[in-house]
């Protein structure tokens, strides 16, 4: 210990010289970060689209290859509304559209749900989350040309207002659930999901299937509630009447919103550790100039190692004291490119370069990657510095 | 002579393998993650083809931004009947309107049509009552006379810039489309209740099936006046090319941290060369050589490594892509993915490569290439 203390205070390696090393690790950790950060941000936003909460239920297609092919009958939402348990219902159809030449997603909602939209007279009418009006250079009252993608229709509506919600709403415009329906290619008795809020100590996502079920084998006409002291659920009710039909079980399923948008990237085998992995792999593909950069250090430093060598330094004594001395740098080079990374985020964010599928990425620091890489930067060097060759 | 000797000797270095794996490494993360990308891209390409796509276009003045403030020519839909290939023509005016019944005042669209009859049928629309032929007569979209509570006919009144038209709803339709929340006039009373020019705001028009679209609208390109453009209404490629180009982007920003990383790593590769190579560059100067050819020397190492590691790396890109996709597939048959690069973009990486690595290295080789033989330490 005393040995390493004194070789401590022996300052034979040169700054400039360890910068490069530095800078290195800041650039691998950078280029871990900024994978790592904007495909979890990906992931979270992803499953986060129809809500984070728990007693957030999704009604949806389990056989649709994406959440914007989903068809459900709507007549369900009448249906299950009058369920106890169920606070709201919101069926929605979610339409891919062109305006300006720009892919937007148009939500089309019951008008009721929203302080704009609230006049049911606006049938000709939008509003337009923040991000898509600045995308799109919207204002109050334009009229926008809405361009179908699945379905050859096209609609013109006016801009009622302009909202902020922060969440993957502002990269959406919403608008009538017809309108969505027009553009989505749907008849009015269908729609992409219909959400659910409940409370889980009155009713559970199993018990709405089982009512889902029994609808598939036999439709009824929705009941409202008669006890006129029950708290009424927001009932939602569409402009045209919904009909109530026959449908098969396998094409409806019931779930957790969030675990409904999970199963989708399940499907295609991009789990939040399938992630995690891959970002770590970036890293691991760096590692290589990591362990260059640290032979190039001991290369450089020859003249210094051999001296200490010749005075009677042991290899392992020189070998504690170089990590020791290099801790500091990698765990600041480390910390460094973690906080570069979120800062190149926040700045591609605002030019709106990080965009899939025309909704903005969310990401936000994750103390598993900056754990995680600071893991890998530090063994990394402590490897090469541990196996190199001191003679 | 002893230029091209000393270049060997540096290429037979031990690190001379390292540096190289290092480059190619790094740019096994770019052609892999581009390739894996490139087969999404694709994929939903493909995909968006398999919508069929429809055959309907607009025709609107070019410098209109909405379609009401669109104003074209009505001698336009001529052109379009002398093109073979065309189906349907519609030139319609479409204005908002003050729309006055007994339990109603609200603004509606208002569409006017030369016949509402074949239009209605042309978008497939369910009627209840009789499509409206004369100037009296309107029909109205169910979304819209069940919001205004306007039943089957029932007077209703229309004001717009202070004309006013007296109409009679004569039928109520579904059409599952826009129209659903408008109102649809003959042309004769639209002329009373709009501008009474020879104006129309745009041209419907659909192209018979299975007739070449580029030909036709070619053909009637050449027949429409430079101020009209055409739409297509169905845009199934232009989201998805639209939607590509966003992860694109991204993926080019993210490409410029892995360069930065190539240009660092070769700055490095390039102080580890001249630390090792102290000895044979100091002979070099000895023996006379000038800056330039110590500096070319270094560069010339550099630009081999960082070839060599850019092919390496884009070859171990795709291949561990592939790869990993075949092992994803054995654990999750459903899933299919075929990564791939393109011929251009494999140069473009290679291209990159290079640039990045002489950026990184030209500071290394000049402090090399500027020390004399006797301040190189031996």
């Amino acid at each position: 210990m005393k040995a390493v203390n004194r070789l401590l205070s022996f300052r034979y390696i040169k700054w400039q010289r360890l910068l490069t090393l530095t800078l290195i690790v800041t650039a691998a950790s950078l280029l871990f970060s900024l994978t790592a950060l904007s495909l979890l941000g990906f992931y979270r936003g992803f499953t986060a689209y129809l809500g984070e909460e728990e007693n957030i239920i999704a009604i949806y297609n389990p056989k649709s290859r994406t959440p914007y092919t989903s068809s459900v009958p709507a007549y369900l939402a009448e249906r299950l509304a009058a369920l106890n348990g169920v606070s709201a219902t919101s069926p929605e159809v979610t339409a891919p559209c062109l305006i300006k030449d720009q892919a937007i997603f148009l939500r089309g909602v019951i008008p009721e749900n929203l302080a704009r939209l609230a006049r049911a007279r606006d049938i000709n009418s939008a509003i337009a989350g923040k991000k898509v009006a600045k995308k799109l250079g919207l204002k109050i009252n334009d009229r926008v040309l809405f361009q179908g993608v699945f379905a050859d229709r096209y609609v013109e509506l006016q801009v009622k207002g302009i909202f902020t919600s922060n969440s993957v709403l502002d990269d959406e415009v919403l608008a009538p659930l017809h309108v969505g329906q027009w553009l989505r290619g749907l008849d009015y008795n269908r729609v992409s999901l219909i959400r659910l809020k409940i409370d889980r100590n009155t009713v559970t996502p199993n018990e709405i299937f089982k009512v889902v079920a029994a609808e598939s084998a036999q439709p009824t006409q929705p009941t409202q509630p008669t006890e006129p002291s029950e708290p009424q659920p927001d009932v939602q009710e569409p402009i045209i009447p919904w009909t109530t039909a026959t449908f098969s079980l396998e094409d409806v399923s019931v779930e957790e919103a969030a675990k409904y948008m999970r199963s989708y990237m399940d499907r295609y085998g991009a789990t939040r550790e399938a992630l995690i992995t891959l970002s770590a792999a970036v890293f691991l593909f760096s590692s290589s100039t990591i362990i260059l950069a640290s032979k190039t250090i001991l290369t450089q430093h020859k003249n210094e190692i051999n001296i200490l060598r010749g005075l009677g330094t042991s290899k392992k004594l020189l070998k504690t004291d170089l990590l020791i001395k290099l801790s500091p740098w990698i765990i600041a080079a480390s910390f460094a490119g973690v906080l570069t990374a979120s800062a190149i985020l926040t700045l591609i964010q605002g030019y709106g370069y990080m965009q899939v599928l025309s909704h903005t990425v969310p990401f936000q620091l994750d103390p598993l990657v900056i754990a995680l890489n600071l893991i890998l930067a530090y063994t990394l060097v402590a490897l090469s510095i541990l196996k190199a060759d001191l003679e | 002579m002893s230029m091209s000797l000393t270049f060997k000797t540096l290429t037979r270095k031990r690190g001379t393998a390292h540096s190289i794996l290092a480059i190619a490494l790094l740019v096994a993360i770019y052609a892999s993650a581009k390739a894996t990308v490139n087969y999404l891209d694709f994929q939903a390409e493909f995909l968006g083809g398999l919508v069929n796509p429809g055959a309907t276009y607009i025709i609107l003045s070019r410098n209109a931004t909405s379609v009401m403030e669109s104003r074209i020519d009505t001698q336009l839909s001529k052109h379009l009947t002398e093109v073979a290939e065309i189906e349907q023509v519609f030139p319609q005016k479409i204005s908002t309107a003050n729309m006055k019944t007994e339990y109603s005042n609200v603004a509606v669209n208002v569409r006017a049509l030369e016949n509402v009859e074949n239009f209605l049928k042309y978008r497939g629309a369910r009627i209840n009552g009789t499509f409206a032929e004369d100037w009296f007569e309107a029909n109205v979209g169910e979304v819209l006379a069940r919001t205004a509570n306007i039943a089957l006919n029932a007077p209703l009144t229309l004001l717009n810039n202070g004309k006013t038209v007296n109409l009679t709803v004569a039928g109520v339709f579904r059409s599952q489309t826009e129209l659903d929340s408008e109102i649809l006039i003959p042309i004769n009373a639209g002329c009373s209740l709009f501008a009474a020019d020879d104006k129309r705001s745009f041209i419907e028009f659909t192209l018979k099936e299975g007739k070449n679209s580029v030909e036709a609208l070619t053909r009637l390109a050449e027949r429409l006046p430079p101020t009209v453009q055409v739409v297509k209404v169905q845009q199934p490629s232009a989201f998805i090319q639209e939607a590509n180009m966003q992860t694109t982007a991204y993926l080019d920003v993210w490409s410029l941290a892995v360069y930065a990383v190539v240009a660092l790593a070769s700055y490095i590769v390039t102080a580890r060369l001249t630390a090792e190579s102290a000895y044979e560059l100091a002979m070099l100067k000895a023996l006379g050589a000038r800056k330039k050819h110590i500096f070319t020397l270094v560069i010339g190492y550099t630009v081999l490594t960082a070839l060599l590691g850019a092919v390496l790396g884009t070859a171990l890109g795709v291949t561990a892509a592939q790869t990993a996709s075949t092992l994803l597939r054995w654990l999750m048959p459903t899933l299919e993915i075929a990564p791939f690069l393109q011929t251009e973009q494999v140069l473009k990486t290679l291209l990159l490569t290079l640039a990045s690595a002489l950026l990184g290295s030209a500071v290394a080789a000049y402090r090399s290439a500027r020390l004399g033989y006797v301040e190189q330490p031996l």
